[in-house]
């Protein structure tokens, strides 16, 4: 990389940063920044897929239907109760498992299915996961996890609109469906936001997490970044250096914490205009 | 989660696979990419080292297409038999214990003396082992050896990876590393005298082999030629003389 620089800049640079430079632009560096897709991907859409379950799991909390209730309390309470780490390392292997067992029951022939003994059920049984799939599956895991803690806070911030206001809504001959959309949803947001902020936190740390899924993530870029090498053949000579990643990557949670703040507070204007305020 | 999110995640899935489905017969290749001189990542991002080359070589050897995955070594033959990938090229010894799970090829790198390492200046008297701190790579040879030989009156501390356990050497949290000789060799001269060989050689498991999947017979045999002609083309050797340090030849005519 730094051969593109101009002669004046490294020579202005110095030798011993020139070489810092060469080695922090070098193939695997470039490697481990570009690897930061990952976690803003699942970040991102995970946040999505989160907010999605949310509000279908805080809607079936509050729904008419018995059933409904069940399964909106059941999904909150059960994957809440369940680690992210667990959850990461079980769902994405039992769908996967899941999959090529529906697979099996249709491509396998029966005397195939009866005397397998290992797993898949017979070789063109076989799914093999690409990146994108794991990258997929990643974003759903996320989505479910944190979608369990995002139904409760949405669950909350619409008990928080005020019933008048929906009995209000309902006089005036809105149906049910635009009296939750309009008046409560559009409403709940002031009440779920700051709840909303802190699952966004938990999830964006729970990011830190990809390498569990095959996936070359910032963390296993670092690892092996920061591993002691002795060979001149593998590249750099240096000792154990994880700290000095891991420290970038301190570093860079941190900012993406001070940046989410920033962004949850225009969030919360935006939210609050017109909103009639008690002070 | 309702049924259109379930659906919708199927048929994601169900897409994915027919385009996986064109790409089987490629030849998916197992590696670890953190045990330098046999598989590593090198200063350009990229895979390096004896067996990519090896296995490179190995691919045009037999005409087919070969695409290399990268996996942790602990999960590396639960991943084989799942079928992640179809075989392992990762520095793997043949052992018994492992043909109990998985099947060999011949091997492509013979058998390498296991040794000790430490910090310059420490004694220690490896017949009466007491109270030490042995650091190995979890699931290797070494791991099982160590936790035989020297397991009931020391602590055997097991590492996701072999940097690891030199790292924590240098962090003065353990006495000893036991891991292969060609492995530890370079460390050893590239340490400038911070790391010294002690104690005995021990030799345990058998020569470096292509691990598969029992059932894999078609593959077996493949790579069984495929490296039967390399040896004999002497390509084999000339690898093993390029990544560690002239040694050899061992499968010349």
């Amino acid at each position: 990389m730094t051969e593109l620089l101009p002669q004046w800049l490294l020579s202005w640079l110095g030798e011993d940063w020139s070489a810092v430079l060469a080695y922090i632009t070098n193939g695997k560096h470039l490697a481990w920044y570009a690897s930061l897709q990952y976690t803003l991907i699942a970040a991102f859409v995970g946040a999505a897929l989160a907010l999605l379950f949310g509000l279908m799991g805080a809607a079936m909390k509050q729904a008419r239907l018995a059933p409904l209730r069940w399964i909106g309390n059941g999904y909150t309470t059960l994957v809440r109760g369940v680690p992210d780490v667990l959850f990461l390392l079980f769902f994405p292997l039992a769908f996967e498992q899941a999959v090529e067992w529906a697979i099996a029951q249709a491509v396998c022939t029966p005397e195939q299915l009866a005397t397998a003994t290992g797993w898949p059920l017979c070789a063109d049984a076989q799914w093999y996961l690409s990146h994108a799939a794991y990258m997929t599956m990643a974003c759903v895991s996320f989505g479910l996890v944190y979608g369990a803690f995002a139904a409760n806070v949405i669950h909350g911030a619409l008990q928080a609109v005020p019933k008048g206001q929906l009995e209000a809504a309902q006089a005036f001959g809105l149906s049910q469906r635009q009296v939750f959309w309009r008046i409560q949803v559009r409403q709940m947001w002031v009440y779920a936001l700051p709840g909303l902020s802190n699952v966004w936190m938990l999830l964006l740390k729970a990011t830190s997490l990809l390498s569990l899924l095959q996936i070359e993530d910032i963390v296993v870029w670092a690892d092996r970044l920061g591993a002691p090498n002795y060979l001149a053949m593998v590249g750099a000579v240096h000792g154990d250096w994880r700290w000095k990643y891991y420290l970038v990557l301190f570093l860079f949670y941190i900012l993406m914490t001070l940046l989410s703040e920033k962004g949850f507070n225009w969030l919360q204007a935006r939210a609050s205009r017109g909103m009639a305020r008690a002070n | 989660m309702n049924k259109k999110t379930l659906l919708a995640i199927a048929l994601v899935a169900a897409v994915s696979m027919v385009g996986s489905a064109s790409a089987a017969d490629k030849i998916r290749l197992g590696t670890e990419g953190a045990y330098a001189p046999y598989n590593f990542v090198n200063d350009d991002g990229k895979l390096a080292g004896f067996e990519i080359e090896l296995g490179d070589a190995l691919c045009a050897a037999i005409k087919a297409e070969c695409e290399w995955v990268v996996n942790e070594w602990d999960s590396i033959i639960p991943n084989l038999v799942a079928g992640n990938y179809d075989a392992i090229m990762a520095g793997m010894s043949i052992t018994d214990e492992r043909k109990k799970t998985i099947t060999f090829s011949d091997e492509y790198m013979p058998v390498d003396p296991s040794m000790y390492i430490a910090a310059k200046g420490t004694e220690l008297s490896f017949d009466s082992l007491e109270g030490k701190r042995i650091g190995v790579q979890g699931a290797t040879i070494h791991a099982a050896f160590a936790e035989e030989k020297y397991g009931k009156t020391n602590t055997i501390k097991s590492y996701e990876k072999a940097d690891q356990t030199l790292a924590d050497l240098m962090a003065g949290n353990l006495d000893t590393v036991l891991a292969d000789g060609d492995y530890l060799k370079p460390i050893v001269e590239g340490s400038a005298g911070e790391i010294a060989f002690v104690g005995p050689q021990e030799t345990i498991g058998g020569g470096i082999g292509i691990g598969m999947r029992q059932d894999q017979t078609d593959l077996h045999e493949k790579m069984n030629a495929g490296l039967a002609a390399l040896k004999k083309s002497g390509k084999v050797d000339e690898l093993i003389a390029k990544y560690f340090d002239g040694k050899g030849p061992f499968y010349g005519e």
